[in-house]
């Protein structure tokens, strides 16, 4: 089984997608966006290792769980795992958000070469892409940090080749 | 020979035999034995003796040193007896000066110091202590309790009051009168009521409906110490909305008619009397519904009049136009009543009153016109948008009327989640909580549960079990225990512990028993709204100079616990957040406690009933005099403050799943109120999702009153309503300049808007919360695993 390298979870938030959501935050993220809330999440080194078995175990334990979030750090950056753990999540009938800094468009260009990036796609409901952008900020927008940043029907997206937008 | 003595203040005065012969003699009265000569032989004796001691010393004896001596007499002449009731004499005398001294100080702290600086002040967040009829309250109530416990308190029960074995709830009012009602407005406007300063007619518009409701919660909390609340809100105010409606109709109809065919052939006496004849004959009005059969009715008895086709049209005119306008007036309506309830005064003008309202079950569209309206209302915020603070508002849930999808009131339900998110209330309560459910009788909404302010429930009834109803009763009075010290001095044995706890719920009932009397004695007269005009039941069959027993005895007499956290602390180690067993032991104890309150009811007949304390001046009060006591023990007296009745410790990190369904259990126990509460960091109005689901938790975990709290900050000068750290994330503005952000905590049940008025240990309760839901990005903290 893979392991994921992560900056740390949170077991119930209600800022992370609709409904109370585990958190999941990836360690490692290339895109080093401009007053990133979570800078310590940039390197690729530290943080804490873990199994998809250990999260769903955690998140066994509270009844009152929605679904998943997987944020970072770039949780992209070891889709293999993420996938892992978002089919897994699936399976016990919690839904799946990732949030990440590439774009759609530049995720499904790399999905034509790399396996594990199409399968976090195919294993993610709902994706939230693009970088956070200073100058987009925004406090009336629910779940994203910048306008720039879209809610994207994932499952609708990879059916029709474009980025579908959805509310949640 | 002694010829000057030193009085307590320091002077030196001629002694005075006289006075010390008295004084013997007052004791030989106490013993049965008074005798004048027996008495100036005695004080011939002290003042012997005190000569003879003054030879040893060169400063004339105190007051105190001749009174030793006159003990020491008494005893050396064999009169035990005597000198029991003289050292008694000298307590008693020596208590009344502390008293005066203590009075003194307390009113020089009224008068001179400011509220920031002073706790006593802020006893009660909901006071303005910086007011003036705020200071004359605390006058009044200062003065009042001292006098209650040395003339009118049995000295055991007035002991562990002042050692804080336990706390005696609104002490000030003992002697007075009882703490809340649940106010049967519905009966009330039946027929019209007085305020005891003036008659009120029954009202005939929404708009009076909700300005007479506000005029009967104020004349109520004129009559009580506590706080009133209405359990049947939406099923009383539709009536008015009934009322409304029907009026609005005839005057579309009227005006339509006159529209089309001129101001010809009286047409409105002609509507009006059509509307009157359906009324005699049928007993209908025109409803929202529309399946009454009225407009029928209505068409046949007109159709001589006018042409048939412009009748039709003129009818579904007005009735679409009334339910607009009705609509229109019953929010208007609604926004007066939270208006008036925010800034209404009560109590020589200090307070606010207490307000609270239930409702959620009334299917009838009229009544649904109400709880939107209310909602909305309470949505859109007060003249600047403010955070209502009153009424305190209670959502009822119930299955197959508004908790699941398809039932007729869910979008309300929904609407209540969206409006809590915003602005802390309603709260929820549950009918089907088993204890709640067992009083249920479908259509009856007497039984449907309700609860009034901070948590206090009353429904079951000993006195008559044929009226196990919500509503026109309430509490007598309630006295809380001291639970972490019985654990304390139990060291650790849990036989020890049943034991001193027995003894304390004992002491607790003969305490209630003598405060009822004392509140039986009272005549319909001392309250003429309360009384005097039947909101409690059974008043109306007493005269103005009846006793009021048989009504009080409708009411509850109840005792509350603080800190079943800080006591399983100190009996083994451990909360009942913390283990298995601790929650176990945690159950068995308050178990305990109902059983014992249980059979007190059995006994008296009287409505003994066990309260989860919401507890304000007594969390720092308790935990401060056992600091001083027992030093600080950790985890048990190292905070500011004990833990609320059965809470989990606001410090201690636990999930909000985890929180429910720990404190759910304890709600069955506690028949006389509960709450529980799970915090948020932020605001939830962005996942009404994750709200819902937090109350959905709460009601399958068998919990009967529940509410999520919040921050709700507000910056008064954009307007921007949020959470706000040190500056305005809308406008920057900082903490530091003039206007202050608004920032709107709950406190034991109530919303404060302004933290000055929190009491020292609950500033630190709110500053140690520990949220249950993770929600603003600073503050996340993440785990590893």
């Amino acid at each position: 089984m893979s392991e994921l390298r992560l900056a740390g979870i949170i077991r119930e938030s209600i800022v992370d997608g609709p409904g109370i959501r585990f958190v999941v935050f990836a360690q490692g993220c290339p895109h080093h966006c401009f007053e990133c809330h979570n800078p310590d999440s940039w390197s690729f080194e530290g943080g804490f290792l873990a199994t998809p078995k250990q999260i769903i175990e955690e998140m066994s334990k509270n009844p009152l769980l929605k679904g998943l979030t997987l944020s970072g750090g770039e949780p992209f950056c070891q889709s293999a795992a993420m996938a892992e753990l978002a089919q897994a999540a699936h399976d016990k009938g919690f839904d799946v958000i990732t949030y990440t800094g590439f774009t759609f468009e530049e995720l499904l260009e790399k999905s034509l070469s790399s396996a594990e990036v199409l399968n976090l796609l195919k294993n993610t409901d709902v994706l939230i892409d693009g970088p956070f952008i200073k100058e987009f900020k925004s406090y009336d927008l629910n779940f994203r940090g910048s306008y720039n940043q879209r809610i994207i029907d994932v499952k609708m997206s990879l059916k029709k080749g474009v980025a579908v937008l959805m509310h949640i | 020979m002694i010829t000057t003595i030193v009085k307590r203040d320091g002077r030196e005065v001629p002694f005075n035999l006289e006075k010390i012969s008295n004084a013997i003699n007052k004791a030989l009265q106490a013993a049965g034995m008074g005798d004048d000569k027996l008495a100036l032989t005695l004080a011939a004796k002290v003042s012997k003796q005190a000569s003879q001691e003054s030879l040893a010393k060169s400063t004339a004896h105190t007051v105190e040193e001749i009174q030793d001596i006159a003990e020491k007499v008494l005893i050396d002449a064999d009169l035990s007896k005597v000198a029991k009731a003289y050292i008694l004499y000298r307590a008693e005398r020596t208590r009344a000066r502390e008293m005066n001294t203590r009075l003194m100080k307390t009113y020089e702290e009224i008068t001179h110091r400011d509220s920031k600086e002073s706790n006593l002040k802020r006893d009660n967040a909901n006071i303005d202590g910086n007011t003036a009829m705020g200071s004359m309250l605390k006058y009044g109530a200062e003065g009042a309790k001292i006098y209650n416990e040395m003339y009118i308190l049995k000295p055991e029960h007035a002991k562990a009051n002042h050692d804080g074995d336990i706390h005696i709830h609104d002490f000030d009012f003992y002697t007075l009168t009882t703490t809340c009602c649940q106010i049967d407005i519905q009966k009330l406007f039946q027929s019209g009521f007085s305020t005891g300063h003036g008659y009120l007619r029954e009202p005939n518009d929404i708009a009076s409906y909700s300005a007479l409701a506000c005029i009967a919660i104020q004349s109520n909390q004129n009559d009580q110490h506590g706080g009133q609340s209405i359990p049947n809100f939406d099923y009383c105010l539709a009536d008015g909305v009934r009322k409304t409606f029907a009026r609005r109709y005839r005057e579309n109809l009227v005006r339509a008619l006159i529209f089309s065919v001129g101001r010809e052939d009286c047409i409105e006496e002609k509507v009006r009397e059509v509307s009157r004849t359906i009324l005699t004959n049928l007993q209908l009005m025109p409803e929202v519904a529309n399946n009454n059969g009225y407009i029928t009715e209505e068409y046949r008895l007109l159709s001589d009049t006018f042409d048939t086709t412009l009748l039709k049209k003129a009818q579904a005119f007005s009735l679409t136009q009334a339910l607009e306008e009705t609509d229109r007036a019953t929010f208007q309506a609604m926004e007066a009543l939270i208006h008036n309830l925010n800034t209404m005064h009560s109590r020589a003008g200090a307070q606010v009153p207490f307000s609270s309202i239930n409702y959620g079950t009334d299917t009838s569209p009229e009544g649904r016109m109400v709880m939107k309206n209310i909602m909305l209302a309470t949505e859109a915020g007060l003249g600047f948008g403010e955070t209502p603070i009153f009424p305190i508002q209670i959502f009822k849930i119930k299955e197959g009327i508004n908790y699941n999808p398809g039932d007729p009131n869910y979008d309300l339900f929904k609407l209540a989640c969206r409006v809590s998110a915003k602005r802390l209330f309603p709260n929820f309560s549950f009918i089907d909580a088993p204890f709640n459910l067992q009083y249920y009788q479908e259509g009856n909404p007497a039984t449907e549960i309700a609860y009034m302010g901070c948590r206090t429930r009353v429904i079951g009834n000993v006195n008559d079990p044929t009226r196990e109803i919500a509503y026109s009763r309430g509490n007598l009075s309630f006295t809380s225990i001291n639970l972490p010290r019985i654990g304390i001095l139990s060291s650790r044995s849990v036989a020890e512990f049943y034991t001193r706890l027995d003894d304390m719920i004992n002491l607790c009932i003969d305490q209630l028993l003598d405060r009822f009397e004392i509140q039986c004695r009272k005549k319909v007269r001392n309250f003429p709204f309360l009384m005097g005009t039947a909101v409690w039941l059974d008043a109306e069959k007493l005269g103005p100079d009846d006793e009021i027993r048989e009504v009080l005895k409708h009411g509850t007499l109840t005792v509350g616990f603080i800190g079943l956290a800080e006591c399983l602390k100190a009996l083994i180690g451990e909360h009942h957040g913390q283990s298995v067993a601790a929650q176990q032991f945690g159950l068995e104890i308050v178990s305990h406690m109902r059983k014992r309150m249980d059979e007190a009811a059995a006994k008296y007949k009287l409505n003994f009933s066990l309260i989860a304390t919401p507890a304000e001046g007594l969390s720092g009060r308790f935990i401060e005099i056992d600091r001083k006591r027992f030093g600080s023990i950790p985890g048990v007296t190292d905070h500011e403050y004990y833990t609320n009745s059965f809470h989990i410790p606001v410090y201690y990190s636990i999930s909000a799943y985890d929180k429910i369904n720990l404190e759910a259990p304890y709600h069955k126990f506690t028949n006389g109120g509960h709450i529980t509460y799970i915090e948020l960091d932020g605001d939830p109005s962005g996942n009404l999702d994750a709200f819902e689901s937090v109350i959905r938790c709460m009601k399958e975990k068998g919990v009967g009153y529940g509410s999520i709290n919040h921050p709700v900050d507000r910056d008064p000068v954009c307007g921007y309503n949020g959470i706000i750290g040190d500056a305005c994330p809308k406008c920057n503005r900082s903490d530091d300049e003039w206007p202050q952000f608004e920032r709107i905590r709950r406190i034991t049940g109530y919303l404060v808007g302004t933290l000055d008025r929190f009491n020292n240990a609950k500033r630190a309760e709110v500053r140690d919360r520990v949220k249950h839901l993770n929600v603003t990005e600073s503050s996340r903290g993440m785990e590893t695993l």
